[in-house]
């Protein structure tokens, strides 16, 4: 390397001085701004749910209730559900990561006879959309994928998206690496898996972490296909429904009844199961993203590599 | 051979015997897929109800719930018309799945002999129920209505739909007075108002709330109907006296303004605010729950979850009692009215069918006829009491010929958790089921729902309801507004699927919430200039969408009479 | 793309050989490739057959229901382009997407600068973590806090009209000149943490030799984020640029149907709700799919422009 360490000790600006502190504020301020809205949401989560409904609930529940939790929790279908949309989201991503980051690669070979035909093709995914119906006739006429947990993980193998941004992070790379490669005569195949794809590792977390989000976050593909197969609902979809089943009986509850108190004890409202579905469902990416962060470390990669 | 042909004749006709044992005695258990046009829960393996259906008919069922958009899951569901679900719930686009061929015709299983139970349940209303397919011209069901086919006399305890709704301490703060027109109902708020504007804890209180959030802008648009005196026939106004039911939309006509200047002044007075028309409905039932929001229109089960607040707290006097305001003789000139118009208050209905909605049996069932028996079975008197009381001794209780429950059982039925151990409601929701008054057996005079039962809606009632009721000499919260009339021959106008002119509807729906809210937040000067042009706007999307609804009335009466 | 490869290929790249012969020769990329683009031809373009349904009618639901769907042409564009709502929706979708683009792209580069300036490890984790938090908050939520916040008696009428900036409150949700600015704030507020994700990942790529070289030309902070920080991740941010800039026609429709009332919808309605309203939720799949083609055309020539413009600046391209 070609620095001195002398060079750290030489006097440093004023703006050196002022730059962390303002720095520093900013962002603790930013953090306030974008806590709120989350610590507000645990709030709610752990407020009684029909006291819930009168709002004005800030950073601490007015009325304790962990009911909101328990209505969601004691429902054995619940760890069914969990259980499929951590193996689908686990399987897609590691599927993902393994073809995108190849194809990344490929696309980067400026000598590849295919890669502006591919590259082309690739990209038009992102703007042109067939519509619903040919889609859902392609997964269940074509395909036959529905009703089956197959349709969680072959329709969703691929995002041009993250290739892009594979893509230009390994074009990032030094070319070097890969002439130097070559010249020990490495095939491409030895030389994204040995040499490109360790270097990738901030950027593979990157997009592991897109891919995984998506694929934990998503409902649809529960709704479109395999609504119908209890053990095979997705967490998502699962918690979609009990807020619009909590939607649905807060409508239904006032037939004939209104003048009974005593029926109308505090029970879980669509205010407070929100917030607590909303909880649940990002305590799990909570816990994987710390692995995941360590990799977006400024430095590491090159400085390795160069040495 | 011969010998091989008549053992083999001797078996076929020996089988064809055994055939109707076969479906009686020796059932082969199945399970039903059903869809269910709504959300749900999923009943827990234990369920009581559902194990005893198995038992007795050998069916278990696979359910799926509405997650996504109806209409848009419908579509999908019918480019397979070869794999359906068996039991087939289009919620509120079933015509949907009917036009799409979905559904097999009901009436080639429901006859007076095979189903005597399912025939004298739809018989009443067949009118309604049974139509005449378009195509073919042959009588088609496709449906038997969920709710709505009811035995005896209505039963009216409250006002379970649209009404003008004040809180009940404004109503005791004014000596409890009767409220029948706009100018008497404003005039108590605002007199209240003057003399308390914050509550106890010092907040404010609205006067009158407009709820316009997407399909909620019911509450800003169909008032000026109920004013007129007439019932829920959605965004039109029929007149039922004349032969041909002239039927147009009010919200362009001359009789609409009076409510819309009126609800302009009460904005210029203060009593609106102009919060409400960008109020989020969870905003809406915050405000009323909060027991600050004096009044408002609105349907009673739009807002049952702030009423479970406010009971919850407590605040008697802060829930509503349903009014049912009309327009008062001068507040429409003459030459504004339809032609021969008498103002006469109906809020309540006759008790309607709930034509085409409940389970439809797909074209891609293999065992209908076992469906069909299962539902002529379950309309005995003890499948019903099943469903709807649940279990003798576990659930309620028979006491001197009386169904009772107590406070507790009672508070388990509206629990959600209990319910998915203990109750069939995916199945019988969306099922034939008898309602209203228990005609026959022992049980004769008690209803059919416990939520109906004297014992339950009057043994229940809190103490500040029953005082409250008694300063009026009432017995019941429905007292505060006419009993039901007759149902019209077309039903209510709001259920006539508006699919052939969606565009238009749309747009009419558009103008209105765009131009509205402007209209009544208008300064006096502006408002005439302001309504005429929300006017002129809406009147091309209006006519298109009059003339068709009167198309669609003429043809419901043509049916109901059986023309 | 990046123009680090020059004066190296050659070596490698066979000269003179006709096409199959070429990749032939390269058939370790081809296997690494073709695959995918025949799973990417599967699923993404054999359905593009539904585009057909753009020249279908079906207004008639009873029709369509019984799978009548007759040819009418070019009517479903005609009636499209014959509605001057249709109109101010695309007028409203690009300002919305061009203030999201601008607003979101400037603050998620602002804060991951500033982040990387941060040399305290636990304090930048803290920091990054709890920024992109709100990312995972349905907007429903979202949009019911900034309703309070920005309600006539929020906190934000309070401030103001307590710092004397105004007097009366203003009328932040009933107002169609607010509706854009506050969906841009809302969408920043929401997304900036997530937003810098990329740009951190794209941050680690850069040599730390270049800082310390920076510093011995004596450089200071400001003049290495400038010369060092900024341009390390330039590709990244001309690439989602180019990307974004295609997408411009896409801005949603959950904030705005979320957000919007009666008295925005003017300024609130985009072509999403629009198709919503006009064709999806009516089951027009002529109409939906007429506005979907129009859409993905008009997202073609920018992205080809955008492509263009930037080849033409010497920049990355995303072709």
């Amino acid at each position: 390397m070609t620095g001195n360490a002398t060079q750290n000790y030489k006097p440093r600006k004023h703006y050196d001085v002022v730059f962390p502190i303002v720095n520093t504020i900013i962002l603790v301020i930013l953090m306030f701004v974008t806590l709120y809205p989350v610590i507000n949401t645990v709030a709610i989560s752990l407020n009684d749910g029909t006291d819930a409904l009168k709002g004005g609930i800030g950073l601490w529940p007015r009325v304790f209730s962990t009911k909101s939790y328990v209505s969601i929790l004691q429902d054995p279908a619940v760890y069914q559900a969990a259980w499929i949309s951590a193996s689908k989201t686990v399987i897609t991503t590691v599927l993902n990561l393994f073809w995108t980051g190849m194809l990344a690669y490929t696309l980067t070979r400026k000598e590849y006879v295919l890669r502006k035909f591919i590259t082309t093709v690739m990209v038009l995914t992102m703007y042109v959309n067939a519509g619903l119906i040919p889609n859902y006739l392609l997964i269940t006429k074509t395909l036959h994928l529905q009703k089956s947990y197959w349709v969680y993980i072959i329709p969703t193998m691929f995002s041009c998206f993250n290739m892009i941004v594979l893509r230009t992070y390994i074009a990032g790379l030094p070319e070097a690496l890969v002439e130097s490669a070559r010249i020990d005569g490495a095939g491409d195949i030895r030389i994204y898996w040995q040499i490109i794809f360790p270097l990738c590792k901030p950027v593979l977390a990157t997009v592991a972490l897109f891919v995984a989000v998506g694929s934990w976050n998503s409902w649809f593909d529960t709704h479109l296909y395999n609504a119908s197969k209890a053990n095979l609902h997705s967490l998502q979809y699962l918690l979609k429904m009990k807020l619009a089943t909590t939607n649905q009986s807060a409508n239904a509850a006032q037939s004939s009844v209104d003048a009974l108190a005593n029926t109308a004890s505090s029970k879980t409202t669509p205010v407070t199961i929100r917030c607590a579905i909303t909880v649940i469902s990002t305590v799990p990416i909570l816990v994987v993203y710390p692995f995941l962060q360590k990799y977006f470390v400024t430095g590491m990669v090159l400085g390795s590599v160069k040495g | 051979m011969r010998k091989l042909l008549s053992v083999l004749l001797t078996l076929c006709l020996l089988g064809s015997l055994l055939v109707p044992f076969a479906v009686a005695e020796a059932q082969e258990p199945i399970t039903l897929t059903v869809f269910r046009g709504d959300p749900g829960d999923q009943p827990y393996e234990d369920n009581k109800i559902y194990k005893k259906i198995e038992e007795e008919f050998g069916i278990k069922f696979e359910f799926e719930f509405l997650a996504g958009d109806l209409n848009e899951t419908l579509g999908l569901k019918l480019q397979d018309l070869e794999d359906l679900p068996d039991l087939f719930d289009g919620g509120n686009s079933a015509e949907m799945i009917i036009d799409g061929g979905a559904l097999i015709n009901l009436l080639d299983y429901i006859n007076p002999e095979d189903t005597p139970n399912l025939w004298a349940h739809i018989e009443p209303q067949k009118n309604r129920v049974i139509t005449k397919d378009e195509i073919t011209g042959e009588d088609v069901m496709y449906i038997i209505p969920n709710y709505g086919l009811t035995d005896g006399p209505q039963i009216a305890n409250s006002v379970g739909g649209p009404a003008f709704f004040i809180q009940k301490q404004v109503l005791a703060w004014g000596g409890y007075p009767e409220i029948h027109t706009l100018d008497e109902y404003f005039d108590l708020i605002e007199r209240f108002l003057a003399e308390n504007p914050t509550n106890a804890d010092g907040t404010p209180y609205v006067g009158f709330d407009i709820l316009t959030e997407d399909w909620r802008r019911f509450c800003m648009i169909n008032p000026v109907q109920h004013l007129m005196g007439r019932p829920n026939d959605g965004e039109v106004l029929i007149d039922v006296n004349k032969e041909d039911f002239p039927t147009e939309t009010f919200i362009n006509q001359p009789y609409a303004k009076p409510y819309y200047k009126k609800l302009n002044e009460e904005f210029q007075k203060g009593i609106i605010s102009p919060d409400t028309f960008v109020m989020s409905f969870d905003q809406y039932i915050a405000q009323l729950s909060s027991g600050i929001v004096l009044g408002m229109f609105d349907q009673a089960w739009d807002f049952g979850d702030a009423t479970n607040a406010l009971l919850t707290d407590g605040k008697f006097e802060n829930t509503y009692v349903a009014l049912g305001l009309i327009y008062d003789e001068d507040d429409v000139p003459a030459e504004d009215m339809p032609e021969g118009w008498k103002i006469e208050e109906h809020y309540l209905n006759g008790s309607l069918p709930n034509l085409d909605r409940g389970f439809g049996i797909s074209v891609s069932c293999k065992c209908p006829e076992r469906i069909i028996a299962m539902w002529e079975r379950m309309l005995d008197d003890d499948w019903q009491l099943l469903f709807n009381w649940g279990v003798e001794g576990e659930d309620y209780s028979i006491e001197n010929g009386r169904l009772t429950m107590t406070a507790e059982q009672y508070a388990n039925t509206q629990d959600v958790e209990w319910q998915r151990h203990n109750k069939a409601r995916a199945f019988f929701e969306s099922s034939p089921k008898r309602q209203g008054w228990i005609l026959d057996g022992d049980l004769k005079g008690n209803c059919w729902e416990p939520g109906n039962q004297d014992e339950i809606v009057f043994g229940l009632m809190n103490d500040y309801d029953k005082d409250f009721l008694g300063h009026y000499g009432y017995s019941k919260f429905a007292d505060f507004v006419n009993p039901p009339i007759e149902l019209a021959p077309y039903g209510e106008a709001w259920q006539i699927d508006k699919a052939p002119i969606d565009k238009d509807y749309q747009d009419f729906l558009n103008i209105q919430d765009t131009q509205l809210p402007a209209v009544i937040m208008a300064s006096p000067e502006e408002f005439d200039a302001k309504w005429d042009a929300f006017v002129e706007a809406i009147n091309p999307s209006c006519e298109v969408y009059s003339n068709f609804m009167h198309e669609e009335v003429l043809k419901l009466v043509a049916a109901y009479y059986g023309e | 793309m990046t123009d680090m490869t020059k004066g190296s290929t050659r070596y490698y790249m066979p000269r003179k050989k006709g096409f199959f012969a070429r990749l032939a020769s390269q058939w370790q990329l081809a296997l690494m490739s073709v695959p995918i683009l025949m799973y990417v031809f599967l699923f993404n373009y054999v359905p593009m057959w539904g585009w057909i349904n753009a020249f279908r009618d079906y207004g008639n639901r009873k029709l369509v229901a019984r799978g009548i769907t007759p040819f009418n042409g070019l009517d479903n564009f005609k009636w499209l382009f014959s509605r001057p709502d249709f109109y101010q929706t695309i007028r409203n979708t690009l300002a919305m997407s061009l203030i999201n683009l601008v607003l979101g792209t400037f603050s998620a580069i602002l804060l991951a600068v500033l982040l990387n300036e941060v040399r305290q490890k636990t304090f930048k984790r803290t920091v990054q973590t709890v920024t992109y938090l709100p990312h995972f908050l349905s907007m429903v939520i979202v949009v019911a806090m900034a309703q309070n916040i920005f309600a006539s008696t929020g906190p934000v009428n309070e401030l103001l009209t307590k710092l004397g900036i105004m007097k009366n409150p203003i009328f932040w949700l009933g107002e169609g000149k607010y509706f854009w600015g506050l969906v841009g704030v809302i969408n920043v507020w929401k997304e900036v943490g997530w937003g810098t994700i990329i740009y951190i990942s794209a941050m680690t790529s850069i040599d730390p030799a270049l800082y310390e070289a920076a510093s011995i030309d004596g450089a200071g902070r400001f003049q290495k984020i400038l010369h060092v920080t900024l341009p390390g991740i330039k590709s990244t941010f001309v690439i989602l640029l180019i990307m974004n800039i295609g997408h411009l026609m896409e801005a949603g429709f959950e904030i705005q149907y979320l957000l919007g009332n009666g008295l925005t919808a003017d300024f609130s309605r985009t072509i999403d709700i629009f198709v919503l309203e006009y064709g999806t939720s009516l089951m027009d799949f002529g109409v939906a799919t007429a506005a979907g083609i129009f859409k993905s055309v008009v997202a073609i020539i920018l992205l080809v422009g955008a492509n263009f413009i930037s080849k033409r600046l010497g920049e990355d391209t995303l072709v």
